[in-house]
């Protein structure tokens, strides 16, 4: 029975794709794709500025804290003050500086820093698209 | 690489080669088209449905689970994808084969498989009879008869498809082929 309702409805000619429909669905599928990884993108890009913005202004605290109680500013001042000790003495100078310096503050401030930057680089870099993204999800 | 079955391609893609996708896409693009275009009866629905299944494919293949047959999987999304155009548009008939397709009929979009000229026209003929037979059939005995013998699927892979119990799809076939010879006997 099976075979005689197959030859039955072999007459029944498929319906044939149109030329193009493979192309569409490749674009489509390639659409889809850049649209994953704009939202990945934008996730990414939220992420770190809602990091950056938070940590800044805390490691900005921790370097002028650290600068503060550092002593370094004496240094300076007093290399500032009196030029020619400074020159005679710049080895003494020089290591007395470095060691009084705030690294760890330096350092947070840096990454923060850095971040931010990246931030607004990344922002920069894919403001269409991510402007695009939002206005289609919104819209 | 077009000889590699279903699911060779699908870790081949897996594993980031993209040609083996597209092979996928070839190979289904055909049956997933005629599928859809039976369920909606519009050229242009059809490619949209089509379209969006492959999107859906490409989506979740990496969740598929290669245990099972990437055949019926498939099959299930385009199912999917046309009830939820069913439920979009609502009381679309299932098939309108025969009804006008780009200004033309069914006859004129038949394409030429080299038959000699009385062959085709038995051809037509039986697969106008046919139609109207198969349109007359609710949609549930309908889907079963065409994917039982137009597509080639077992009946667990159907109830798989359809998401319903084996014994379900059985009767239905049954019942579909009872109702089926019935309207060819009144042609």
């Amino acid at each position: 029975m099976r075979q005689d309702f197959e030859k039955l409805f072999s007459h029944l000619t498929p319906a044939e794709p149109p030329a193009g429909l493979f192309d569409r669905i490749i674009l489509a599928i390639k659409r889809e794709q850049e649209l994953q990884q704009t939202k990945r993108l934008l996730f990414g890009f939220l992420f770190l500025l809602v990091a950056s913005f938070i940590a800044t202004p805390f490691s900005w605290t921790i370097l002028i804290n650290q600068i503060e109680s550092s002593g370094i500013s004496y240094f300076i001042s007093t290399a500032l003050s009196d030029f020619g000790v400074f020159i005679a003495l710049w080895q003494d100078f020089s290591l007395a500086i470095l060691e009084s310096l705030p690294i760890t503050g330096m350092i947070a401030f840096a990454i923060c820093l850095g971040m931010s930057i990246f931030t607004l680089r990344l922002f920069l870099y894919r403001k269409r698209l991510l402007f695009g993204y939002l206005m289609q999800s919104f819209a | 690489m077009e000889r590699y079955s279903d699911e060779q391609l699908i870790i081949r893609f897996l594993k980031g080669d993209e040609e083996s996708l597209e092979i996928l896409i070839k190979r289904y693009l055909k049956p997933i088209y005629s599928f859809a275009f039976r369920f909606v009866g519009n050229s242009q629905e059809a490619e949209d449905i089509t379209q969006e299944v492959f999107v859906k494919v490409w989506r979740n293949l990496k969740r598929f689970d290669q245990n099972k047959k990437f055949k019926t999987w498939i099959f299930a999304i385009t199912k999917n994808a046309c009830l939820d155009w069913r439920k979009k548009k609502r009381a679309i008939p299932f098939s309108e084969l025969e009804h006008v397709d780009d200004g033309k009929s069914f006859i004129e979009n038949i394409p030429d498989t080299h038959l000699l000229p009385n062959e085709l026209l038995e051809r037509i003929d039986v697969a106008n009879f046919l139609n109207k037979a198969l349109e007359k059939l609710s949609t549930k005995y309908r889907i079963v008869l065409l994917l039982r013998y137009n597509d080639h699927f077992t009946f667990r892979e159907i109830a798989e498809v359809l998401g319903e119990p084996l014994n379900t799809i059985k009767s239905r076939h049954r019942r579909g082929i009872a109702v089926l010879r019935e309207l060819l006997r009144e042609k």
